[in-house]
């Protein structure tokens, strides 16, 4: 099978927008439930994601985003109360979905017996502020660029550039493999690409789901 | 915003977006089904496709509904994979496919008779019919030049694309323009040529069939309409899509219906519709020839202009259906609807290489079937396939209420509604004219559907087995972070 996928986001907001735009990018196919009919507008005038008008604690509107065949549902409004329904609801209706809320404030672990996953973007976009501020060398791996995604990316078994040497697969244009095998090397062109091991790449945007399509099929 | 420039070429505007409907429309189309069915409706032929423009009409509003609120380039079969189970989606990529496939044959069945007239017109060549069998050495059998050509384009066009990344958008508005003029031209000498003055429009049916005579030939024109399904693979490109998509959609049905009406006035007011029909496959070309302005700089001689036209336009039109086929191809794999590996880029040429492969072979051996054939058969699926997406959208009405739909077409649910039992009709007239002349076809159409419920049963075994193995391995570097 592909490694497509299938992903609901409650809230088109921000948060809620950047995250579609990152995973249609990588080209999984993500369906955003929104209120607001001007928010909904907004995502129209996109054209990336299919929009649900509705309220995404209504079970009816769940169903209507495809919940039956979703493989993540993730709530990420600004209402920490709220993306917890929206996940509860979720694995309610469909027991396979992995389950992901936005939370507003750091109370650790407290919510994962609800839900699999927890983010707390304020936390993220804090360390970015103070890597900003100290205007240090180091610097987390996915903030470092403007749009430019560096990404770990670990080869998948049976994907088109799985077990090749570097030399042999022709990565699109704007694709740079930097590192050799877990990190410990820089890439060289005899680099062989290992199934099951991890490389980082940085990726032009608009290549982001070639390079998908050769590292993990 | 930032994030504006992750897609920098989003820049087709509606002009583009419009030109690369006609130009999917206008290719083939009118150069290689004119003569045919002007030998099955005569006259009628003007009505044929003014009529087909119509039906066609209803379906392309449901292609702007669901490509304005589906944001997914893979076209109609996304759309139907957005709201049908597994068997049924199935059966529309299937279809869809096979549809783009035999299209590709009747592309290169249309170049070849229109290559060697064009070549006859600079003496290179005898006549296209004088042209004796070549026989190759190897095997021992004489094979049709025109069978020869047909084979050699596809088998060019198939390389050239599974071995690199065709440009698009641009390119693709500089040849419609070219093609549309072209057009322009013949209409323009046509329409002021002597011949024309004296034109013959009566009887307008032929005798003894009377106006039944004119659905088979819709049935088998069908396919010159068959153009918004690529607009929408572009899309991603185009600016403020949501309202662009569905406006290219109109107004390149617009265009392409008053383009052809044109076109096929002047055919059949200079060439007459007997003598339209007896030039074939090459009718457009073979009229231009009549009227033409013989003495130029050059180009030496008007028609060629025309002849050229048409060579210029069957190729192209195969190229998109090439790359449309094997888009097909590559999103069923990506959906797990064929093995993986259809949806899979190759390592090194960066194309759906297994996909081009796939389709190339089915568009090989079609192109040994006669031109009609191609044509009604790809038409036949078109139909089909447009009936499903019509169920579509009602079926997305009804169960999605709540899905955000920046288009909503007029009147519903009149037009998808009349378009299914417009499409119903044309197939149940084509499958009844398949039955009572060519048996052949509607066999292969049958087989090719048969294929694919085999095909879709021994997937699903291929699955079942190995499918929770990989999903635990594939979920272990999620839950790392």
């Amino acid at each position: 099978m592909t490694n497509d996928y299938d992903v609901i986001i409650a809230g088109g907001g921000r948060v809620g927008f950047q995250t579609a735009e990152i995973l249609v990018d990588r080209g999984h196919d993500v369906t955003v439930i929104e209120r607001d009919e001007n928010t909904v507008d907004d995502l129209a005038d996109e054209w990336m994601v299919t929009v649900i008008h509705g309220d995404a604690t209504d079970p009816g509107i769940l169903e209507q985003a495809g919940i039956d065949r979703a493989d993540v549902i993730a709530g990420l409004t600004g209402e920490t109360g709220v993306n917890l329904a929206v996940c509860l609801a979720g694995s309610e209706l469909a027991s396979q979905v992995r389950t992901v809320a936005r939370i507003e404030r750091d109370v650790g672990d407290a919510y994962t017996r609800f839900v699999d996953a927890v983010l707390f973007p304020e936390r993220a976009g804090a360390r970015l502020a103070a890597n900003e501020i100290v205007g240090s060398d180091v610097q987390t791996l996915s903030d470092v660029t403007g749009t430019l995604d560096i990404l770990l990316v670990r080869v998948a078994e049976g994907a088109p550039a799985a077990g090749k040497n570097l030399s042999e697969v022709r990565f699109p244009d704007g694709t740079l493999v930097v590192s050799d095998d877990d990190g410990s090397r820089i890439a060289r062109p005899e680099t062989t690409l290992t199934p099951g091991r991890q490389y980082v790449v940085a990726v032009e945007p608009d290549v982001v789901e070639e390079v998908m399509n050769l590292m993990r099929g | 915003m930032s994030n504006k420039n992750r897609s920098p070429q989003a820049e087709l505007g509606l002009l583009d977006a419009t030109m690369i409907g006609m130009g999917a429309m206008i290719g083939a189309g009118i150069f290689v089904l004119t003569g045919l069915a002007a030998e099955l409706a005569g006259p009628a032929a003007i009505l044929v496709f003014a009529l087909n423009g119509v039906v066609t009409a209803f379906t392309g509003l449901s292609y702007a509904e669901l490509a304005a609120s589906i944001p997914k380039s893979g076209g109609g079969y996304a759309f139907v994979r957005e709201i049908f189970d597994d068997l049924s989606s199935f059966i529309m990529g299937w279809m869809l496919w096979f549809a783009y496939m035999i299209a590709g044959a009747l592309y290169a069945l249309g170049f070849a008779p229109n290559f060697l007239e064009l070549l006859h017109v600079y003496g290179v060549v005898p006549a296209p019919d004088e042209v004796g069998a070549i026989v190759l050495p190897l095997v021992d059998v004489a094979v049709p030049p025109a069978f020869l050509l047909a084979f050699v384009a596809v088998l060019g066009l198939v390389g050239l694309n599974a071995v690199s990344t065709a440009a698009s958008g641009s390119v693709e508005t500089i040849f419609t323009i070219i093609k549309v003029s072209i057009l322009l031209v013949f209409v323009a000498f046509g329409l002021t040529s002597a011949k024309f003055s004296g034109a013959e429009f009566q009887p307008l049916f032929p005798e003894g069939s009377g106006a039944t005579a004119i659905l088979p030939a819709m049935g088998l024109t069908f396919i010159a309409f068959e153009g918004y399904d690529l607009i929408t693979t572009v899309t991603e490109e185009v600016e403020n899509p949501r309202e662009n998509i569905p406006k290219a959609i109109f107004l390149s049905l617009g265009a392409t219906i008053v383009v052809y009406l044109a076109v096929v006035v002047v055919a059949v007011g200079t060439l007459g519709a007997e003598g339209l029909a007896d030039a074939g496959e090459a009718g457009i070309a073979t009229a231009a020839t009549e009227f033409m302005p013989e003495p130029l700089p050059i180009i030496q001689n008007g028609g060629a202009l025309i002849v050229f036209g048409a060579v210029f336009s069957t190729l192209t039109a195969l190229n998109a259906v090439v790359i449309a086929s094997s888009r097909v191809a590559f999103s069923m794999g990506r959906e797990g609807q064929l093995l993986p590996s259809f949806g899979q880029i190759h390592h090194r040429y960066g194309t759906p290489f297994v996909a081009i492969l796939a389709s190339a072979v089915v568009m090989l051996g079609s192109v040994a079937l006669p031109t009609k054939s191609a044509g009604n058969m790809s038409s036949l699926f078109f139909l089909l396939s447009f009936i499903i997406v019509n169920v579509a959208v009602i079926r997305l009405r009804r169960e999605r209420p709540a899905m955000n739909r920046p288009y909503k077409m007029p009147f519903y649910p009149a037009p998808p509604l009349i378009g299914i039992a417009l499409n119903l009709v044309l197939a149940g007239v084509l499958v009844e004219y398949l039955l009572r002349t060519d048996p052949l076809a509607l066999a292969l159409s049958v087989g090719w559907i048969l294929l694919g419920g085999v095909a879709y049963v021994a997937l699903n075994r291929f699955q079942t087995p190995t499918e929770t193995a990989p999903t635990d391995t594939e979920m272990s570097p999620q839950t790392e972070d």
